[in-house]
């Protein structure tokens, strides 16, 4: 049974590695909502352009799996509505809370063991409703990177999906999707992202937010096939509202490049932005 | 004086010879086709059809294509250029094909933040929506409502695009609808943001219409209502810095903010409340400037409303209650979605006004229906759109109850609750 933390799940994909890995969220969960005075200033990342307009930038020493650059998303959705107080414990930790407040059983030995930490959180409705729609909108994801190229990835925050009060954009167009075999460790992938967030500081300047609705938006082929998420032909990444880049990058000898990939640049043309039909809405406690 | 004339008509030109006709195609919401494709397989489909009378909408393709991604192909408001009802030929027309999407999110709130108080200011709508597909063609006008305030628009779009000097030729951008209560005032205001972002989509990309609550502008701490009105306004401001999104601010019953005015000087309302009234005004007159924003207000009182107000307003438009003749025609709709939905089987086919005038009035098996109807149309006359909507629906709870019922006896239930409406009123009235 695994913890709260990712701690142990990392350790448990990665056991050559040492546990201290520093994406891991409890020291970053002392940070959040500026409260630490730690003043990280990264030293090798970019300051932000304009206030509001921030970009952190990473890149991998190798290719990566098309399925890794789907986790990445994923991973950086749960620490962003993390982050940006729309759920009260960390992704997996509300997810491990739920799924024992599920089946009402009791689990001798085991529960005892456990804190009895949050006894309603995860069971209430609100928390089961807005895991469900995660889930969901991680399961979609995974099919949606499975079927085209995916260049861009948005996580919006409040407002509407045309003008968000905050966005966050995962760029994966420098990324060179290899094969299982050639690529780099996810997991590896995974931490030298939030590392390179964590080094940025990117979160703790920020104001505390009312919970908001989170909207997703994938970018891919106008052909994929993909039919849970909405095309939206005339959708342009909105300039309004706070912004974080997260430019992905994969360095060395890259074979498979996305504009390589395709051939000509003009088939950017056919890469359109789809949205999520959920709007996730967070909660508090 | 004719060659003044003729330079004129040169000047002003496809005026008579060809009629400009506006193409409306939802394309279906899990569509990726390209716009461009999609314009192709509709020309194609509309040369097939060379003459079309009045509105027209196809549903169903010989085109695989386009079944599999357009919902629907409308041929739209004819009405509001041509007075009469006559075959158009589609290859003479100038088309206008509107290729859009719906949005099907409901309304996002826009809250103002005042320490932990989350009140919300405002509806924030991204158009079009699904919310408020087909509005516009149930609402019905007898003068020229419609058109005007498109063509008002338009007109206001040109004047910004031209760049006619705004300090010597003045326009608000501001719109006022007056009347009684229930008579579709915002719901036209809507409606027209929706259809003029379709109307619009080659030049923007999409819309956005905020709702604002007036009541919430009103801050229960004296001296912060003023902050309040600025806060929303900055908010709108940012959606109309994007250059790309048509901003519609729909302000509604707005007589409960610049009433106060007047109330001020009679000493009854408290000077904070003045200062809501100079902010919108002065807002107002700020975000004016901008030429992709249009504002929206409606009004039950109109004698009510501050004259700073109507002034700025370019277009004062009263909507009163519908005329017999709307009324058939709201009417006639009612019953026609009825019969779609089988509650009134079988399907009869009902004349419109214009059909019956051509026959005279002359009572036969075809017509016989149609004039009941227009009996009831012309004794529910003084009853506001809002209530005639409605009465359809009372007319199956009072009087049928049953799954399905014939034209007839629906006609006599839809009578009854006419004159039963008419009753209540008194009642009402008599009471005070």
């Amino acid at each position: 049974m695994a913890g709260p933390g990712r701690q142990e799940r990392a350790a448990d994909l990665l056991p050559t590695e040492p546990v201290e890995a520093p994406m891991v969220t409890p020291e970053l969960a002392a940070g959040r909502g500026g409260s630490s005075a730690a003043a990280f200033h990264c030293p090798q990342g970019p300051a932000g352009r304009a206030p509001g307009c921030r970009s952190v930038s990473v890149a991998f020493p190798g290719p990566v799996t098309q399925q890794g650059c789907c986790h990445f998303a994923c991973e950086l959705l749960k620490h962003v509505l993390y982050q940006r107080h729309q759920l009260p414990l960390p992704y997996e930790q509300l997810a491990y809370f739920c799924r024992r407040a599920l089946p009402r059983q009791p689990q001798d030995g085991d529960a005892i063991k456990k804190k009895p930490h949050p006894p309603d959180l995860g069971s209430s409705r609100k928390c089961q409703q807005l895991l469900m729609e995660l889930e969901g909108v991680f399961r979609h994801l995974e099919a949606m990177f499975n079927l085209t190229l995916v260049p861009r990835v948005l996580i919006l925050l409040g407002g509407n999906a045309m003008s968000p009060k905050e966005l966050y954009e995962i760029n994966l167009e420098g990324i060179s999707v290899g094969n299982a075999e050639e690529s780099l460790q996810t997991p590896s992938c995974v931490r030298k992202l939030f590392h390179s967030l964590f080094l940025a500081d990117v979160f703790s300047e920020l104001q505390a937010v009312p919970v908001m609705g989170t909207i997703v938006m994938v970018q891919g082929h106008r052909d994929c096939g993909i039919d849970w998420f909405r095309p939206k032909l005339n959708y342009k990444v909105p300039a309004r509202g706070r912004k974080l880049t997260v430019n992905l990058s994969c360095g060395g000898n890259s074979s498979t490049n996305p504009s390589t990939q395709q051939g000509v640049t003009s088939a950017w043309d056919n890469y359109i932005w789809f949205q999520a039909p959920v709007t996730v809405k967070g909660f508090h406690e | 004086m004719d060659e003044a004339a003729g330079d004129l008509k040169q000047a002003l030109p496809n005026v008579c010879d060809s009629v400009q006709l506006h193409v409306e195609v939802h394309q279906k919401s899990n569509s990726t086709s390209k716009k461009e494709d999609i314009r192709l397989s509709v020309l194609k489909l509309l040369n097939r059809h060379n003459i079309v009378f009045g509105d027209y909408t196809w549903t169903e393709f010989d085109d695989g294509f386009l079944n599999n991604n357009v919902q629907s192909v409308s041929i739209v408001d004819t009405e509001l250029k041509l007075k009469e009802r006559q075959p158009i030929n589609l290859s003479k027309c100038n088309l206008s094909i509107h290729i859009f999407h719906l949005n099907d999110e409901g309304p996002s709130t826009e809250n103002l933040e005042e320490e932990n108080e989350n009140i919300v200011a405002a509806n924030h709508w991204v158009l079009p929506t699904v919310e408020f597909h087909g509005l516009w063609e149930s609402l019905v006008y007898d003068t020229e409502v419609k058109s005007h305030l498109l063509d008002y628009v338009m007109t206001t779009l040109l004047f910004s695009d031209k760049n006619v000097d705004s300090n010597l030729i003045s326009w608000n951008r501001v719109v006022l609808l007056h009347g009684p209560p229930g008579t579709g005032k915002t719901s036209l205001c809507k409606a027209l943001a929706q259809k003029l972002t379709i109307r619009l989509s080659y030049r923007y990309r999409y819309g956005q219409l905020i709702e604002i609550n007036s009541h919430s502008l009103f801050s229960k701490w004296f001296s912060e209502s003023g902050k309040l009105v600025t806060k929303m306004f900055q908010k709108i401001q940012e959606l109309i810095d994007d250059k790309d999104a048509l901003v519609f601010v729909l302000i509604d019953e707005v007589e409960s903010l610049t009433a106060a005015r007047s109330a001020f000087r009679a000493g009854t309302e408290p000077s904070d409340a003045i200062r809501v009234v100079n902010a919108v005004l002065t807002q107002i007159d700020q975000i004016k400037r901008y030429p992709n924003v249009v504002i929206l207000t409606t009004s039950n009182i109109t004698e009510k409303i501050d004259t700073a107000f109507v002034d700025r307003a370019d277009i004062k438009q009263y909507i009163g209650p519908p005329s017999a003749a709307a009324v058939f025609r709201i009417y006639f709709s009612c019953l026609e979605e009825l019969m779609k939905r089988q509650i009134i089987y079988p399907r009869q086919q009902l004349l419109t006004l214009r059909e019956l005038e051509m026959i005279g009035y002359v009572e036969n098996n075809v017509s016989r229906l149609s004039l009941v109807l227009k009996e009831i149309a012309r004794k529910s006359e003084g009853l506001s759109g809002r209530v005639l909507r409605k009465l359809p629906f009372l007319a199956h709870a009072l009087y049928i109850q049953c799954p399905n019922v014939t034209m007839a006896v629906f006609l006599q239930a839809l009578s009854l609750v006419v004159d039963k409406q008419f009753e209540e009123r008194k009642k009402l009235a008599d009471c005070f």
